[in-house]
């Protein structure tokens, strides 16, 4: 009776400590999201409902073009480091392979050293062979950070691989090609989405490697926010941030079953 | 006939290495892309930053001439004081990562199935949510003249707007915030795994709650506490974005000084380098200890 009674206070206090840290989780975000309505020039109280500042960050072509260049790099980064992960996860499948530890090495290593140290070696190595940051630095830097992630998830896929199912293919007298084509790579696909999903997300969000391997002109939605924050011009920002959210929010919904095959390989 | 057989065997033996080497090669091929892309754009570069902590700073520029200026400079008091305050960041944010993370992901662990998602969404959004947004609505929500003063002053709580942005304690707070899903998360995928009867097993056999969770629970989520700690601290270190964005100038953390040094004109290259390899040798001591800490607990407890 005892131990009933103090395990509910156990869950009663693990309880208390979720809804507050749910609290603490979701409060700035939803007081930006309603503030991106408030009529106001600076941070303040509230002072009347408008949707100005977001027609203001439909008329504005510095936004307009950041959130391109976003998207671009965004897109062309995952293209590439998740043809890579796929590459590089199909080559570490055998166990047997000599060069397995140096790669997984290279793979891991970058994943626990803090990403401003990318950043300064990147631009120390653009300086040094007097490469003009710009777009394709960016991309190149991107690319980089993301392979480790993509080799990863896409790697812990293909453990949990059911090998039975070439082994029929191949009695079955299917070719190699057919069978790559027609039975792994649909099998692998939904870790190859996620990979994609995790790179995507990752190239949106970065600011400091890009900060780093960005020439000026050339500017992603973080550098550009972080720039006006800087400048005390921040009036766009809130209705701009807010999108950005719903643009997550969009995300997580539509990947409801790729989530976790995310939450299970990281 | 044994000799045959013995024959067909070594005979086997040469196909199945041949298809080995094959098999090996292919995987080469296979990594090769990546292997290159990474030794060009991830080794070569700490090259770069090796030789350059060795070179003289120009104002734009470096200058081929060699010095030890660098690292002499990077150990004078003050940037060894930017490197305890780094350290001291990274230290608070983890333990506070951990000692508000982990009730949370027993929580969800201990939750039905169908919960378990759902909740489980709610600490991935802000996961997903792009950095400077979750740290610009901290400084909308900690202002001066921001949301949490205006409704402390409504509620007569205070008088005077209470100065919270631009302090350490902005610093700490956002950290924790936007560190707190990458402890809940590992802890989280352990706790999942854990086999609860034990703790009903202790329980009966006399321990109370306390002891159940320290003899339990805790060796149990070991590798969990290991895995989130490594997540939060290792980026806490060089963190730039948030002390640059809601902490004062006055305390710098590491990531600051290195991204003045490399940004800011006169530029100091050398330096940014130095400072940089220093970062770098504490997280691969740090690696190494945790490693072997980790090692050691595993054994402890298969014995």
């Amino acid at each position: 009776m005892k131990r009933i009674s103090s395990t509910k206070l156990y869950q009663g206090l693990n309880l208390t400590s979720f809804s507050l840290v749910m609290v603490f989780l979701y409060i700035p975000i939803l007081i930006l999201v309603i503030f991106s309505f408030n009529n106001a020039k600076i941070i303040t109280g509230w002072k009347g409902f408008t949707l100005k500042y977001y027609a203001q960050l439909w008329d504005n072509d510095n936004i307009k073009q950041a959130f391109w260049n976003t998207m671009l790099i965004a897109g062309l980064s995952t293209l590439f480091s998740t043809v890579f992960g796929i590459l590089t996860a199909l080559g570490l499948e055998n166990k047997k392979f000599s060069g397995r530890r140096l790669i997984s090495g290279l793979i891991y290593i970058p994943l626990v050293i803090p990403d401003i140290l990318m950043g300064v070696s990147l631009a120390l190595l653009f300086n040094f062979t007097r490469v003009n940051t710009g777009m394709f630095t960016v991309l190149i830097a991107h690319i980089t950070f993301c392979i480790s992630y993509t080799v990863i998830v896409i790697n812990s896929r293909l453990e949990g691989f059911d090998y039975s199912l070439v082994e029929a293919a191949m009695d079955l007298g299917a070719k190699p090609a057919t069978i790559f084509w027609k039975v792994k790579l649909p099998l692998m696909l939904p870790g190859i989405i996620a990979a994609a999903l995790l790179a995507f997300t990752l190239s949106i969000d970065d600011f400091i490697i890009t900060f780093f391997t960005s020439g000026r002109g050339f500017d992603t939605l973080p550098i550009y926010v972080e720039g006006t924050i800087r400048r005390g011009t921040i009036t766009t920002i809130n209705s701009l941030s807010t999108l950005m959210i719903g643009f997550t929010l969009f995300l997580v919904i539509i990947t409801k079953r790729i989530r976790k095959i995310l939450i299970s390989s990281l | 006939m044994s000799k045959t057989y013995k024959h067909f065997q070594s005979e086997r033996d040469v196909i199945s290495q041949a298809a080995e080497k094959r098999r090996n090669l292919a995987s080469w091929a296979l990594t090769a892309p990546a292997l290159i892309w990474l030794i060009i754009f991830f080794l070569i570069p700490y090259l770069i930053v090796v030789i350059y902590s060795f070179l003289t700073p120009d104002i734009y520029d470096v200058k081929f001439e060699l010095s030890l200026d660098a690292y002499r400079q990077a150990f004078n008091p003050d940037y060894l004081m930017t490197l305890f305050q780094s350290f001291r960041l990274a230290i608070l944010t983890t333990v506070l990562c951990l000692l508000l993370g982990f009730p949370v992901a027993y929580f969800i662990a201990r939750a039905k199935d169908k919960t378990k998602n759902t909740l489980l969404v709610f600490i991935i959004i802000p996961f997903w949510t792009n950095l400077i947004i979750r740290i610009f609505s901290w400084r909308i929500f900690l202002a001066y003249n921001g949301v949490l003063n205006d409704m402390l002053i409504n509620i007569g709580l205070i008088s005077q707007p209470l100065e919270i942005m631009r302090t350490d304690l902005a610093v700490i707070l956002v950290m924790v915030y936007v560190y707190l899903p990458y402890m809940i998360l590992p802890l989280y995928s352990v706790l999942e795994k854990m086999d609860f009867t034990l703790l009903h097993a202790a329980m009966d056999l006399g321990a109370n709650e306390i002891k159940a969770f320290f003899r339990i629970t805790l060796p149990l989520s070991m590798e969990g506490i290991f895995a989130g700690s490594l997540l939060v601290f290792i980026p806490a270190l060089g963190a730039y974005l948030i002390p640059q964005l809601v902490g004062n100038q006055k305390t710098l953390y590491l990531g600051q000084v290195i991204t003045y040094k490399i940004k800011n004109i006169p530029r100091n290259w050398p330096m940014a380098s130095a400072l940089s390899l220093t970062l770098l040798f504490f997280v691969a001591i740090l690696l190494v200890l945790l490693f072997t800490l980790y090692k050691r607990s595993k054994s402890r407890r298969i014995t």
